[in-house]
Formats: C-alpha cells, sequence, structure tokens
C-alpha cells in the first residue's frame, strides 16, 4: 500500500474556488500548507458558504426539462421521476419498480438514457432533461409512428421508457441492427410481451425493411 | 346473423386506436389520476409472516406533519396471516409525508409458528396456517375407467414428478386506485379488469347505493388476471379519501406486488402414463397438490383461487385417476392468472407425453396425433411441424453433438373463451362520424380497436371515423376482461347495436340502405340531436374453444447450465380474427409470459424468516428483450366459428414446449420450473450436496 | 427515504470532511438511493462528490491508464483506447446492468456497491451483515451466494469492475484520513472477508479518488460471466483474466473470479502455475482445481463449480487466441 500525500489527480485545474485561493484569501501565504491541514481547510470552507447543505426541508430547485425551465420547491429526497410526474405535471414517465430494474421511468439526461426513479431531482440540475412529452411537439417522430403501425405496444405502461431509449439509440446510431437495437432496449421490461414489435419499429424507423406482415391462415388452410 | 362474408375491415390489420397517445404519453393511467388537493397513501403491513395483531397504534402516524387521515384496515385484535399483509393505512400531503408517518405506525403483536413451504406445510405437526382447519387436506381420487388394469395392459409405463413455482403477475402498472367523494358520490379511478366489478364492491363495502359510485379506467397498465376486484387496496383508499375528505390516491409499489395481490399457485405432480405398443394412451395416474397461499383456495376477494389443475388436460385417456390437493401456507393469496391452473397441467402432462414417447422410441409430434383427439390441433401440428421443420431436426433425447446441445419440444393447449353477455351503444351523428360507447376494459389486449373495427364493418365507415369510449361504469356493462372474453363479448354487441343504429337511420332518412354511398345523406336527416342505439350480446356470432400448439428449439450449454432459447413457432386458432395485429401482439404476450415460467419466474420464499425473498424485478425475473428468440406465429383465420378469446390459450403450452426441448436436447429431464442453470447442472449430475427433491419427501396420506 | 440534507463540495477533502456527519458520499446514486429506498441506509446527508474536479476523467501515458472515480460505466465501456488496451476492462464495464444503469453509475460507485444478498437488502431482515446474530443465507436460500464460506458474511462481491481490475493488477487511490491510499483490489476488499458488517475496506470517510491501471506490452485481457437471463441480471460466476501472452505461451497470469466469495477470489498459486507455460486444457483445468480447492459451497449452490470452471477454462482459451 502506496501513500500518496500530494493528494494528486489527474492534472486538470479546477474551475472556480480552490483550495489555494483560499489559502491566499486567508493571508496564510506565509504559513505552510502542512501547517494548516487539509480537514481545517475543509471545514473553513463549509463554513464559508462556498458549500452549502440544502435541506432536509424543501428548498428551490430548477430543471431544464424539455428545453423549458422549470422552477420547483422540494425536498432533496424527491426523486426526478416523483418531480415531473407530481410537480411538473409530466406524467410520461411512469413508475413500475422504483428500483432501477424495469425502465419504465427513462428519461434523457442530457441526451442518455437514465432511470428518473433513482436519480434526485436536486441532482438533475445543470442537465438537459427529455422527457417522452418533450419529443413529438411536431407530431409523431418516425420512431412512434413505427410503435403506431407495427403495434409495439400493448398495455403501453412501459411504452414510454422504450420510445426515449430507442430515441436515443436513433440520435447516435441511425443503422442499428437487430442487436443493437436490443441492446437498447436491455434496460426495459414489458410483461405485455410487445418486444418483437417494438424491434421491428426500431429498424422501421431506421429505414430498415423487415417481413413484418401477420401471417394468417384461412380455412382451409395451406402453407405458401 | 353471422359476420359478413366480404369484410372490408374485420380481419385487416389495423393500429390500435390508442397507440398515439401511448406512444407519446399523453395516456394516462390511474397513477397519472392527480388532481388537485390529491393526498398520496400507503399501506402499513405486517412483517410478520403469522401473528396475532392484538393492538395497532396510529395516534403518533396521524398526528405526523402532513398526514390527514389514518385507518386500520380491521378493526379489533385479528390475525396477519402472511407477510405483507394488510394492517393500516395513511394518506397525507405527499409521498415523502406518508412514508415517514408509515413509519411511526405501532403494532402490538405476538408472532405465531408459521410456514411457507409446501412440502413442509403438508406434515403432520406443520404450524397451522389456517385458525381452524387443518393447512392440507386430502380428497378422494376422482377415478374414470380402470387405471390399475390400465396399466397393466400397457407397454411402457413412464413416471415423473413434476413441479413450477409460485408465478407472480407483476403488472407494471401497480393495482391501485385514486378515489374521490363529492357528496353522496364517489368516483374511483381504478386500474381494473373490470369497472362494474369495482363499482359494485365500494358500493358494497360502504353500503351506498350502487348509482352513486362511478367508476373510470380510461388506460390500464396489464391485469393477467389480478384486477378482477375492488381489492383490500381499493378499500383502504375509500376509507382514507372519506375520513380526509380529499381525493386519495393509493398504488402499491413494486414490492407490495410481490405479496399480496395475487399468484399462480405452485403445483407439485406425480404422475405415471402408460401406453400400448402403438403409443395410444391407455392409463393416467396423477397425485399433486398446490399451495394458494394462506387461504388455501377459499375463494379470494378476486376470485380463481384454489390450486387444481385440469389434468390429463387436452389428452384422450381411456382410464384416468387424479387426486390433488390444496395447500395453506403463510403467503399472499393466490388469484386467477392468465389461463389459470392450465400451464400447470400442460407442464405435467406434456413432460410426461415426452418421456413416455422417448421410452416408446416414437416421435413427440407423431406420439401426440395419436392421443389428442381435436382435429384443429392435428391440422396445427401439421401446419406447424412443416414451418418449424421438426421432421430434419428432430434428433432422439441428448444425441446433439458437443458441449452446447440443441433440443426441440412442442406442445398443445386448449381454451374456452367465447363471450355470452355484455351491451353496447352507437352514437351516430349527423356528420356521419360514430361513437361507440362500451362499459369494458382495454387491458392492453385491443378493446378499443377491436369495437372501432366491428363499427366500421357494419355500418361501412372508415374506422378512423369511428370514436370509442370504454372504461367507465356510466357506460352499458359489457362484463369484466377476463377469461378471455372481452372480445367476444364486445363484438357481438356492438354488431347488435350496429344492426339496431342501422335501422333506426333508415326509418328516420327514409333511406332504405343507408350504409355506403348514401351514408351522408341519411345521416344529415337525423336531425340536431344524434342517433343512439343499444345492442346486447346475440348468439351466433362468437363460441368457445380454441386448440393451439407450439414448439420451441433451445441451445443448452452443459458446462454452465444456460439455456438460449432460439425459437418458437406457434400455431394458433381463434376463430373470427377481427385484427390481426393486435390478435399477433397478444399471441407475443402469452408465448413470453410462457417463456418467464419455464425459465426464470419464481417467487422465493425464505423458510427461516417467512419473507418473500425476491420482491423485486431484480431477483424476480421477467424475459426481457435480451432473451427473446424469434417468434413465429401462424394464426388460424376461421370467420365461421365467429368470434373466440385469443389472450389465455397463447401462454399454455409454451413452457411445456421449452422443457420438453431442453429435455430432448440434454437427454434427461430438469422437471421443475424454472429451468434455471443450477437445475440444468443437477440433472446433468455435476452438482454434489443438493437439497433433496421435494419428489423424495411422501405426499401424507 | 428518510429526509436528508444534500451539498456539493469543490475538493476531495471538502467532500471527506461533509462527509463525516453521518454522510455518505453520491456519485451515480444507483446503489446508494435503492439502499435508501429500502431504509438500510439513512444519512443526513448526501455528499455529491460528482463536481470533484477531474474526477470524471480517463487518462493514458507510456505505462498506465487512470481512470477518475466519477468516469461512468458507459463511458468506460465504450472508451476505444480502453476497449483497445484493457478489453477485459470494457467487457466487465459492458456487463454492469443496463445503459442507464451504466449512463448513471460511476466506477467509484461500482466499486464500493454493498451486497446485493437478498437477506441484507430485505428490510425486515435483520441479518448478520447489519449487526443481526444470525447469517439467514447460510442455511437458507443460498443461490446467489459465496463458494468460499470460510468467512462469516457469505454475501459475494458482485462488482464486475472489481473482478476485471483485480485481474489488471490495478491500484485504487482512496483518499483516507490525510493522504491517499494506494490499494489493491484485493486490499480493497480485504474487510468484507473478515468482518461480517463491512461490504468492502473502505471506511465511511474513505473517498475513491481514482483507478490506475497499469498497460504492459503483450498484455491481453479478457473477462465474461454466466447469468440466469441473456442481459441485465447479476453473474452467477464472472471471471476475469490477463495475462502477457506469446504465442500459446503466457506469464504473468491473473485469474479471478467474481461472484463466489465476498472479495474477487484470486488463487496467486494457480497464476503461479500457469507462469511461462503454454496454455491447454489439462493446465487450465489444472488451475482451476487449485482455485476451487478451498470452495465450500453451500446447499444449493454447488452449480457454481462447474461454472468456474467453465469459465476459467474459456476466459485461458481466448487470452491465446
Amino acid at each position: 500500500m502506496k501513500k500518496d500525500p500530494s493528494n494528486g489527480g489527474p492534472k486538470n485545474p479546477s474551475s472556480g474556488f480552490t483550495r489555494r485561493d483560499f489559502l491566499i484569501g486567508l493571508g496564510t501565504t506565509a504559513v505552510s500548507a502542512a501547517a494548516l491541514s487539509a480537514r481545517a481547510v475543509a471545514a473553513d470552507l463549509a463554513r464559508s458558504g462556498a458549500e452549502e447543505p440544502q435541506g432536509p426541508g424543501p428548498v428551490p430547485v430548477t430543471l431544464r426539462v424539455n428545453g423549458e425551465r422549470r422552477a420547483l420547491v422540494l425536498e432533496p429526497r424527491v426523486t426526478l421521476l416523483e418531480a415531473l410526474r407530481t410537480q411538473a405535471g409530466l406524467t410520461g414517465a411512469k413508475e413500475a419498480c422504483g428500483r432501477a430494474t424495469c425502465g419504465a421511468c427513462t428519461v434523457l439526461l442530457d441526451g442518455k438514457p437514465a432511470y428518473a426513479c433513482t436519480t434526485l431531482a436536486i441532482d438533475a440540475q445543470h442537465r438537459e432533461i427529455t422527457t417522452v412529452e418533450g419529443l413529438s411537439r411536431n407530431g409523431l417522430t418516425p420512431l412512434q409512428k413505427a410503435m403506431v403501425e407495427l403495434d409495439g405496444l400493448q398495455c403501453g405502461y412501459c411504452t414510454p421508457g422504450f420510445v426515449m431509449s430507442l430515441t436515443a439509440l436513433s440520435e447516435t446510431n441511425p443503422s442499428p441492427t437487430e442487436a443493437d437495437v436490443r441492446k437498447a432496449c436491455s434496460g426495459h421490461l414489458c410483461r405485455c410481451g410487445s418486444y418483437p414489435n417494438v424491434f421491428a419499429a426500431a429498424l422501421r424507423a431506421a429505414g430498415k425493411t423487415g417481413d413484418d406482415a401477420v401471417t394468417v391462415l384461412q380455412s382451409p388452410d395451406a402453407l405458401a | 346473423m353471422p359476420w359478413p362474408k366480404e369484410r372490408k375491415y374485420l380481419g385487416k390489420p389495423m393500429p390500435r386506436v390508442d397507440a398515439p397517445d401511448k406512444v407519446t404519453g399523453a395516456a394516462k393511467y390511474t397513477t397519472d389520476v392527480l388532481p388537485a388537493g390529491m393526498l398520496f397513501a400507503g399501506i402499513f403491513r405486517s412483517s410478520w409472516p403469522a401473528a396475532k395483531i392484538n393492538s395497532i397504534d396510529l395516534a403518533a402516524a396521524r398526528a405526523a406533519p402532513g398526514i390527514r387521515a389514518a385507518v386500520v384496515a380491521r378493526e379489533g385484535p385479528r390475525r396477519a396471516r402472511y407477510y405483507g399483509e394488510e394492517l393500516a393505512a395513511v394518506a397525507g400531503v405527499s409521498r415523502q409525508a406518508v412514508e415517514d408517518a408509515l413509519r411511526l405506525i405501532k403494532v402490538d403483536a405476538t408472532p405465531l409458528p408459521f410456514v411457507v413451504d409446501e412440502m413442509d406445510a403438508i406434515q403432520a405437526g406443520a404450524p397451522q396456517v389456517i385458525e381452524d382447519g387443518p393447512n392440507f387436506t386430502r380428497p378422494a381420487a376422482r377415478e374414470t375407467g380402470n387405471v390399475s388394469e390400465g396399466f397393466s395392459r400397457s407397454a411402457s409405463v413412464a413416471s415423473g414428478a413434476y413441479s413450477a413455482a409460485v408465478e407472480l403477475h407483476h403488472c407494471l402498472e401497480p393495482h391501485g386506485n385514486m378515489i374521490a367523494w363529492e357528496g353522496d358520490q364517489v368516483n374511483a379511478w381504478a386500474s381494473t379488469q373490470g369497472v362494474f366489478s369495482v363499482r359494485d364492491g365500494l358500493a358494497e363495502s360502504f353500503g351506498i347505493p350502487q348509482n352513486k359510485v362511478r367508476v373510470i379506467c380510461d388506460h390500464m397498465g396489464g391485469g393477467f388476471g389480478s384486477k378482477l376486484g375492488f381489492g383490500v387496496e381499493g378499500a383502504l383508499c375509500a376509507r382514507l379519501a372519506k375520513a380526509a375528505g380529499a381525493p386519495v390516491q393509493l398504488m402499491l409499489t413494486r414490492f407490495e406486488e410481490s405479496l399480496c395481490v395475487g399468484n399462480r399457485p405452485s403445483t407439485f405432480q406425480k404422475i405415471r402414463l402408460g401406453a400400448d405398443k402403438d403409443g395410444r394412451l391407455l392409463a393416467f395416474d396423477m397425485d399433486a397438490l398446490g399451495s394458494p397461499g394462506f387461504a388455501a383456495g377459499v375463494s379470494t376477494a378476486a376470485g380463481g383461487g384454489g390450486a387444481d389443475i385440469p389434468s390429463p388436460f387436452i389428452y384422450k385417456v381411456p382410464s384416468a385417476r387424479v387426486r390433488q390437493a390444496n395447500v395453506a401456507v403463510n403467503a399472499g393469496s393466490a388469484r386467477a392468472m392468465r389461463a389459470p391452473g392450465h400451464p400447470q397441467a400442460s407442464f405435467g402432462m406434456e413432460s410426461i407425453m415426452d418421456d413416455l414417447a422417448a421410452k416408446l422410441g416414437i416421435d413427440p409430434v407423431e406420439f401426440r396425433l395419436r392421443n389428442d383427439p381435436m382435429e384443429i390441433r392435428q391440422r396445427e401440428y401439421g401446419i406447424g411441424a412443416e414451418k418449424f421443420g421438426w421432421k430434419e431436426k428432430y434428433r432422439k433425447p441428448g444425441s446433439s453433438p458437443g458441449p452446447v446441445k440443441t433440443g426441440i419440444g412442442c406442445a398443445g393447449a386448449t381454451w374456452g373463451g367465447g363471450g355470452g353477455r355484455g351491451q353496447a351503444e352507437v352514437q351516430v351523428n349527423p356528420d356521419g362520424t360514430v361513437e361507440v360507447r362500451c362499459g369494458t376494459q382495454d387491458l392492453g389486449t385491443g378493446s378499443r380497436t377491436v369495437a372501432r373495427l366491428v363499427a366500421a364493418e357494419m355500418l361501412q365507415v372508415e374506422p378512423s371515423g369511428v370514436a370509442v369510449r370504454i372504461g367507465d361504469s356510466l357506460l352499458p356493462p359489457n362484463g369484466s376482461s377476463g377469461g378471455s372474453t372481452t372480445t367476444a363479448n364486445i363484438g357481438p354487441a356492438v354488431f347488435n347495436a350496429c344492426e339496431n343504429a342501422v335501422a333506426e337511420l333508415a326509418r328516420l332518412s327514409g333511406i332504405a340502405e343507408p350504409r355506403g354511398g348514401r351514408w351522408l345523406e341519411a345521416c344529415r336527416k337525423i336531425g340536431v340531436n344524434p342517433l343512439t342505439a343499444s345492442g346486447r350480446w346475440q348468439p351466433g356470432l362468437s363460441s368457445q374453444g380454441v386448440g393451439g400448439v407450439q414448439f420451441a428449439e433451445v441451445d443448452v450449454d452443459t458446462e454452465t447450465g444456460f439455456v438460449k432459447l432460439r425459437r418458437i413457432l406457434c400455431v394458433q386458432d381463434c376463430g373470427l380474427i377481427v385484427n390481426p395485429l393486435t390478435c399477433r401482439s397478444q399471441v407475443y404476450g402469452g408465448i413470453i409470459m410462457g417463456i418467464g415460467y419455464a425459465l426464470y419466474e419464481q417467487r422465493v420464499m425464505d423458510r427461516t424468516s417467512g419473507v418473500v425473498l425476491n420482491p423485486n424485478f431484480e431477483t424476480y425475473k421477467l424475459p426481457g428483450p435480451a432473451d427473446m428468440p424469434d417468434i413465429d406465429v401462424i394464426l388460424l383465420d376461421m370467420p365461421e366459428r365467429g368470434i373466440i378469446g385469443i389472450g389465455e390459450p397463447v401462454t399454455i403450452p409454451t413452457a411445456s414446449a421449452i422443457a420438453n426441448a431442453v429435455a430432448n436436447a440434454l437427454g434427461v429431464r430438469v422437471s421443475d420450473l424454472p429451468i434455471t442453470p443450477d437445475r440444468v447442472l443437477a440433472a446433468l449430475g455435476l452438482v454434489s450436496g443438493l437439497r433433496p427433491s421435494w419428489a423424495e419427501r411422501p405426499i401424507p396420506a | 427515504m428518510k429526509a436528508f440534507a444534500y451539498v456539493t463540495p469543490q475538493s476531495p477533502e471538502s467532500a471527506v470532511e461533509l462527509v463525516r456527519d453521518d454522510g455518505r458520499f453520491y456519485a451515480g446514486g444507483v446503489d446508494l438511493l435503492g439502499e435508501m429506498k429500502e431504509f438500510l441506509a439513512t444519512p443526513r446527508t448526501l455528499v455529491n462528490v460528482k463536481a470533484l474536479p477531474g474526477s470524471g476523467e480517463i487518462g493514458f501515458d507510456a505505462a498506465q491508464c487512470t481512470v477518475g472515480a466519477n468516469v461512468t460505466v458507459a463511458d468506460l465501456a465504450a472508451h476505444p483506447r480502453i476497449i483497445g488496451a484493457l478489453p477485459g476492462l470494457a467487457l466487465a464495464a459492458a456487463e454492469v446492468g443496463s445503459p442507464q444503469i451504466r449512463n448513471m453509475a460511476t466506477v467509484g460507485g461500482n466499486l464500493a456497491q454493498h451486497s446485493r444478498c437478498w437477506y441484507y437488502r430485505h428490510r425486515d431482515v435483520h441479518c448478520r451483515k447489519k449487526g443481526g446474530a444470525k447469517c439467514f443465507a447460510r442455511t437458507g436460500e443460498a443461490k446467489y451466494h459465496s463458494l468460499f464460506t470460510g468467512c462469516m458474511c457469505v454475501s459475494p462481491a458482485v462488482s464486475n469492475l472489481a473482478v476485471a481490475l483485480a485481474a489488471l493488477d490495478a491500484r485504487v487511490c482512496v483518499l483516507r484520513g490525510r493522504g491517499v491510499d494506494k490499494l489493491t483490489v484485493e486490499e480493497l476488499y480485504a474487510s468484507a472477508w473478515t468482518n461480517p458488517l463491512a461490504h468492502n475496506s473502505l471506511g465511511p470517510a474513505d473517498l475513491i479518488l481514482r483507478v490506475e491501471i497499469p498497460i504492459p506490452a503483450g498484455g491481453r485481457s479478457t473477462y465474461m460471466q454466466v447469468s440466469e437471463k441473456s442481459d441485465f441480471d447479476w453473474a452467477l460466476v464472472s471471471c476475469a483474466a490477463s495475462a502477457l501472452v506469446s504465442g500459446r505461451s503466457v506469464s504473468r497470469v491473473r485469474i479471478v473470479l467474481g461472484a463466489v466469495a465476498p472479495v474477487p477470489w484470486q488463487v496467486a498459486e494457480a497464476n503461479q502455475l500457469l507462469e511461462g507455460r503454454t496454455l491447454d486444457d489439462g493446465l487450465a483445468g489444472k488451475a482451476a482445481d487449485r482455485i476451487l480447492r478451498d470452495a465450500t459451497p453451500l446447499e444449493g449452490n454447488g452449480y457454481k463449480l462447474p461454472i468456474a470452471r467453465a469459465l476459467i477454462r474459456r476466459s485461458l482459451q481466448k487470452l491465446v487466441a
């Protein structure tokens, strides 16, 4: 076990208020850093308000959702999912498990799929949040149209989540294979069993034609 | 009154009416009903698997910040009979307030001995689950023909012990309600399969007139049989709303969904099956039990309680003896789950069929054709075997080379379905547009679209000109959505309403045939007020009884036990196919649920603490996208039989076909579902120190 | 969750100071919030460590790769140079959870994550790890638990990254008290073997800063796992392997198993067995024998032994392929 007293890290300057700035501000340039323990500095920093704890009661939280600024007031323990659904009026994202296992709550954070149920609203500030409501301001997207046409849903409870992940896929990979689509969907569960049609819809939206027709044999039956 | 021979809309694939709302997040489910001033609610549950509950102290909870009401589930001392049983509930201004308050509830309880394992529960001296009765009584066997004689004449007899675990519905939208009292009227939004059953349950539990209760279910996130009643959570929600004088939403969490809103009972079957040298079945003998939870088959709050199974299921056996029993354990009660009893019966029967076929050296499909009396299934096996490539692929069990072994299997199924009741109303507007109204539910089954298509066909208008309203107890009742009956109920009712509407329109307009080219002209003559016509379910448009066969192909890695499902092929009939697109989706759904039953799903109880160990999706494993095989569905359209249901038959044979495929691959059978890697490796003899099989413990007389 | 305050320190020292008052470090939050929702953890303060300078970087120099603690698992899995130089690490990262989890989860959080034992995770079971008297898994449902059970808590280490990093001789830099300790992965988890209450060797105010991974010339690495489902499922057994490879001959071999012990399981003797040797199935079997020699499976988890053997053999085959 090696001790590294330099408190190193990748050599990138931090933006903003540094320990050194603080020391200079305290007029301690004449005092060696070793004499002032890091703990004391940190405690002083905390006291000076540079890092102010928020909560546990309700605090102002500003979220950028679907391109709009939403000013909310909520406790730090409120999840992003709850904030969206009960305070921002955006009920598209659903709570089905609350434990980051089913994908029904999926939103995009800076374009990347994330589970809103396991994100704190207060921690999602400074992120661009996209919900399903933000996708179709100008009518259904090609993915949404394909989901409708190919019946990529049944009860629909899981559907907004799938739409979010597949929307992110369409933006990072315009020509996905079925394996890519399955991977993009791998954080989602559908109890009604719509996966095959979801895959087909994602591929169709990407311009891949497949044999999606339903096979119906009329009686007397014959297999073509 | 047959369906039209030439059909313009019925039988054509049609995207569902509600799909745009669902893909945009606009569809509102009960969880999304959040009126201003609404309170949130939560349930306090027993943390003992069995206990005398002496008293519940709500004082601190009531006084907690933001709390507006707190009630006990039942007054007075009572028992808790399973971990998670409802004891009390609170309502407050936020979920956080409710969560904090629940933790302030104090209970004085005397823990009691408990038992959660079926094989433990049937032993003499086991802790008593039912207060005034045994955990387990064995009724006499029921016998047809002469079983001993049948076995003595058999050229070959197979025997086996097959089991399947308790399976949970795990609808993605939890159970729950949003209930608001307005004067003497109560409005309830419910995630339900039966708006009228909720209405009447609410009315009865509060002693209020049924015509003062309205239940709305615009969209709901899955039921699978678990949402057919009002529920304890519904009653608590309504009581809190009344006590608080405010709307209350009470939705269960996934944890709670794992405990108390129903399940498919476990099954443990010891079976013997005998056949003559030509492979004709002669005798069947089954000794079985299963657990439907603490009430052991006494009718539950939501119906469909017991663990009995319809063995020997679809096969014709001249002599059959069946002895089966329900076992009580300290666990949540069963509820009907997609084809209740049938996947369990199918699994045992189809497994031993394959085992006997192997002993006789007869091809499994051929063996079934010799013993399956249903003509439709005979045809379906023919179509399916050819499409699947059965003859080319089939190899004797265990003969696939290499460490990753391939195997194939098949199974058949039957189900009733069919309709028999229900009403609908059709409104024709002066501008020619149409509205269909039906007090039915759409669980994801596509019933809205069924109503639209039938009306479009019968009125000969474009489907886009037909609006559909469902899911409201103010609408004409059409029955709860269970038993795969909804389409067969709606279809004829809407058919009849349309007939009546056309007749009325002809009368009003003086145009003898108002449909088609003269539709708009006729409608304009309606006048200011639209025309409405009622209809009722009529015989002749639907019927009962479907077949269905499925084939499965698997690869099994014999070094790791991992089962990779490669392909499922299904040939299914359901009479007249109203909408092939949504019909096929139902087939996918049933198959995928069967995949879960075969390979992943089991509710795990802990014998020491009595809790459910996997109350989440992390360790209660549902099939995910990556688990999907290629699924081929061939639907047989038989309009001459009218509409028959599809939702349930398609989940019955799936696990059986998969289990048979695994047995075919390995040459040994994993006879306990789910077929997880540990069980595969154990069956291959690669694991020592195993817990003794349940089958080694005798079933007490 | 119990109510808490949320604070975002701008320096590691500040973070360590702020966490002392009944706080927990909060990075991706996937594990932490999961525990808090079950009231397994009830901190007064969540110390958001995502703003710490430089903590989200991946850097390469001639001899090693440095991964900041706040690098997401997704970024790790997708980084072209990680995929090229440390494929075992990239593969391990790609199997963590789901895309959503990988986007949220951090390297530090993944290493520090707590037990997934279903008794530990159950809100109403007071097991050994929570200070109770009894380990329920030992005599209960142990399907997912450890093969090596000489310790007191038999819940296994489940971090994919830990297994892969152990095979790569990585060092985990932890801010502890005044200075930064560089721990091997073995040291990072050692307390989980000896202390039933511990998930790893981190104290409550110990903060993972970064991971340093050597990149020797001629080095190859691999990772694979077997689960019940095809994706988004914890490993039943996982295996990471690395070696310097020349033809079919290997040196500096490391084979590590995951999900079989409270610590990533590595046996130096087994590595040495293969030193300088030409790999074949027989040798792989001997290595597996040695790695698994001290296994004392529980009722219900003996099946992990054949899986481990298969993964060890397949990993070694893949290394020299």
